[in-house]
């Protein structure tokens, strides 16, 4: 058996364009990347669903370098290994690994960042935004209390304060889980770092036609779902007391069926709205 | 002259200065409050100062220019006179403007710049630019300098006035000034850094992709400007560096002390002049490689910069028409534990007592000490004539750990049953006798034994 190939110190520092490494490995053979010490690291993380980009060379040019072994390798797994953008990720198309669909707060938070990394503005402080910048850029673009009741979705009748602080939790929440994911990394208490896998978030909005068609041409692909409850819709429940409870419909949870084989909860959501799959 | 004790003392001086600093700005109330108007006043005197070659300016002349500076501000404003009169006046308050010609009321006067002013208005002045140009001729002087005080520090031995007015005096005065205008240029170079961090932000805004080749070009221009500087900074600072340790050493020699500070003061400033480059270049570099990405992944992929709007308009959209990204989300592999049989503990329960249970008699088990003494008392009647014999008749059957104590006991036994036959005529001083388990004991004569009586029929 072959051992992996030398892999000197700094080989896959990115240069200064920060997108090749300058010295590639050489994988003669599946059996190399395999005997990689890096791999069953860089293995783990895609198969939880991380996304490996440039900020973090060593992993990121071990991908690049193994590209051509590791893609019929996860094929048979039933998963793509899907590299644009200068980032790599893992996408389960079948059954065979696990997958879930990201959560509409995770989602919206996810799509506010990926505005965030698209305005020059933040190139200024190198992509490192403030937590509070994302939250009102949400509120602006949803409407507050359409984003509070989107994160209140259990509540048929909501108290303000409560429905806010549920909220604030939540956005929390999906901050936590979407840097486990590799799309930002939290820097500190307040300030996250956008990365590049939040181009990601643009995929359905990148050409000029319609934008339903393109959503559907992405669920077909297996990229994405659009059989997700649609939370803060007019028929939700509304803040303080007004009467919503007469229109509104049972609960999503309630009425969408368990979670298919071989495909895994988000173990950070303690309720199981907008998690899981629903379908593909 | 002791080169250690300057140095606490100086440290004093200083905190005693700077309470003394801080309690008359407290007691005087001091405060400034200049407003748009004043600044430009100020900006424009220094200006004027610089062209016409004036020391000071004659009190017709600041109502001049004070003029000129409100006409620009304030296109026809009322009673420009009065108004540059308070103006003088509130600059002479907050001594920005000092009356320099002491005649007082009886002429009009004559008036400076303070040091206040001069730097206000260089703050507001572009500094001057880093080159490598400048750079290398500022490094050069500095070196020549340097050169000259270690002549002068080799030649002037123990004279102290030769170091004071050779060695200390320019470091301080002629190393700190250039020393101090590399700083002064470097800031002017950080602020030109900002200003095209600020430009790449405009040019995006304004051009987006039109201005990818003009941002690329900024960028390599600045890159190129701070690596040059970093590399002249290296290499120049580490001549000056040498320098310095060399008149450090002669200074310590000498033990002058007040030269000692004055190189380690200016050691100080040439490593931080040496570190900015290279923390400079640091920092760009990560600005560099961000805005390049930024360029390649965001402005390339979106040239008509429409991605922006849609996504605007996606998010807004997104609670009427959900969708969710995949991802993968395989669980830890499940570790099952190993098999194990089921131990069937019994309950716990007291054992039944049996209470008709018949107590047997039994003999207690023999004593050492007995079995000792019996064997001891054995030795006795079979003849042993002293303590050594009796010892050796007993001790090899006793384990050698236990022999010394053994030895003891036997010895009590030896005393008890045969006492009265101890040997009288045995000297003061007995002799000391080796007995097995590699013993001494004291050696104990015993008389014979008596003969026994004879049993009655």
């Amino acid at each position: 058996m072959s051992g992996a190939p030398e892999r000197a110190a700094g080989d896959h520092a990115g240069d200064q364009a920060g997108d090749h490494p300058a010295g590639a490995a050489d994988y003669a053979r599946l059996e190399d990347v395999v005997q990689d010490p890096l791999f069953p690291e860089v293995d783990l993380a895609l198969r939880r669903g991380a996304h490996v980009d440039v900020t973090d060379p060593e992993r990121y040019a071990l991908l690049r370098d193994a590209q051509r072994h590791l893609e019929p390798f996860y094929l048979r797994y039933g998963c793509q290994l899907v590299q644009a953008d200068g980032f790599v990720y893992l996408l389960p198309s079948g059954d065979r690994l696990g997958r879930r669909h990201l959560s509409a707060g995770e989602m919206l938070v996810g799509q506010a960042l990926a505005l965030l990394l698209l305005d020059p503005a933040t190139l200024r402080t190198q992509g490192v935004v403030p937590r509070t910048l994302v939250v009102a850029r949400l509120a602006q673009l949803v409407g507050e209390e359409r984003l509070v009741l989107a994160l209140n979705p259990r509540k048929r009748r909501h108290d303000r304060r409560v429905a806010e602080q549920t909220a604030r939790r939540e956005l929390d929440r999906a901050l936590r889980s979407l840097a486990a994911l590799g799309f930002v990394t939290l820097v500190d208490e307040e300030r996250l770092l956008l990365r590049r896998p939040l181009l990601r978030f643009t995929e359905p909005v990148r050409g000029a036609g319609d934008p339903v068609a393109a959503l559907e041409r992405l669920a077909r692909e297996g990229k994405l779902t659009l059989d997700v409850d649609a939370p803060g819709a007019p028929d939700r429940p509304t803040l303080d007391g007004d009467d919503a409870d007469a229109q509104a419909p049972p609960e999503a949870e309630d009425a969408r069926g368990p979670p298919g084989a071989g495909e895994a909860q988000d173990p950070d959501d303690d309720d199981d709205w907008g998690d899981g799959e629903a379908g593909s | 002259m002791d080169v250690a004790e300057g140095e606490p003392s100086r440290a004093g001086d200083e905190a005693d200065g700077l309470a003394r600093a801080l309690a008359a700005i407290e007691r005087g109330r001091v405060s400034l409050a200049l407003d748009t108007t004043d600044l430009c006043f100020l900006v424009a005197l220094r200006a004027r100062a610089e062209r016409a070659g004036l020391a000071s300016f004659e009190e017709e002349l600041l109502v001049e220019v004070f003029e000129e500076r409100l006409e620009q501000l304030e296109p026809g404003a009322a009673s420009p006179r009065k108004r540059a009169t308070h103006a003088i006046q509130r600059l002479r308050d907050q001594r920005l403007l000092a009356r320099v010609d002491g005649a007082g009321v009886v002429a009009a006067g004559e008036f400076a710049l303070t040091r206040l002013a001069v730097g206000i208005v260089d703050f507001f002045l572009a500094d001057e630019l880093l080159t490598r140009e400048s750079l290398s001729l500022l490094t050069k002087i500095l070196r020549e300098q340097l050169v000259a005080c270690r002549a002068a520090a080799r030649k002037a031995g123990a004279d102290e006035g030769a170091w004071t007015a050779r060695v200390v005096q320019p470091l301080r005065v002629l190393v700190g000034d250039l020393l101090t205008g590399i700083e002064r240029r470097q800031r002017g170079l950080d602020a030109q850094q900002e200003e095209v961090v600020a430009e790449v932000e405009r040019l995006l805004r304004e051009d987006w992709f039109a201005s990818v080749t003009a941002c690329e070009e900024l960028l390599e221009r600045t890159s190129a400007t701070l690596r040059e500087l970093h590399d002249v900074l290296l290499q120049d600072t580490t001549h000056l560096s040498l320098l310095l340790q060399e008149l450090e050493a002669l200074a310590t020699k000498a033990r002058q002390a007040a030269a000692l500070e004055a190189i380690r003061a200016a050691t100080e400033h040439v490593e931080r002049v040496g570190a900015w480059g290279g923390a400079r270049l640091k920092t760009w570099s990560g600005y560099y490689q961000h805005v390049h990405g930024f360029l390649r992944d965001v402005v390339r992929l979106d040239p008509e910069r429409a991605l922006s709007q849609r996504l605007r308009d996606r998010i807004a959209g997104f609670l009427d028409l959900p969708f969710g990204l995949f991802v993968a989300a395989e669980p830890s592999i499940r570790l099952l534990r190993e098999e194990l049989r089921p131990v069937a503990r019994p309950p716990v329960a007291r054992p039944r007592a049996d209470r008709g249970l018949v107590l047997e008699e039994v003999a207690p088990a023999d004593d050492p000490d007995d079995v000792l003494a019996a064997r001891a008392r054995a030795a006795l009647d079979a003849g042993a004539a002293s303590l050594s014999q009796v010892l050796a008749r007993v001790l090899p059957a006793v384990p050698a750990p236990a022999r010394y104590r053994a030895a003891g006991r036997v010895a009590g036994v030896v005393a008890d049953a045969a006492g009265r036959r101890l040997d009288g005529a045995t000297p003061r001083v007995r002799p000391w006798v080796e007995v097995p388990g590699d013993l001494l004991v004291e050696e104990w004569t015993l008389a014979p034994a008596p003969p026994r009586p004879e049993a009655s029929p």
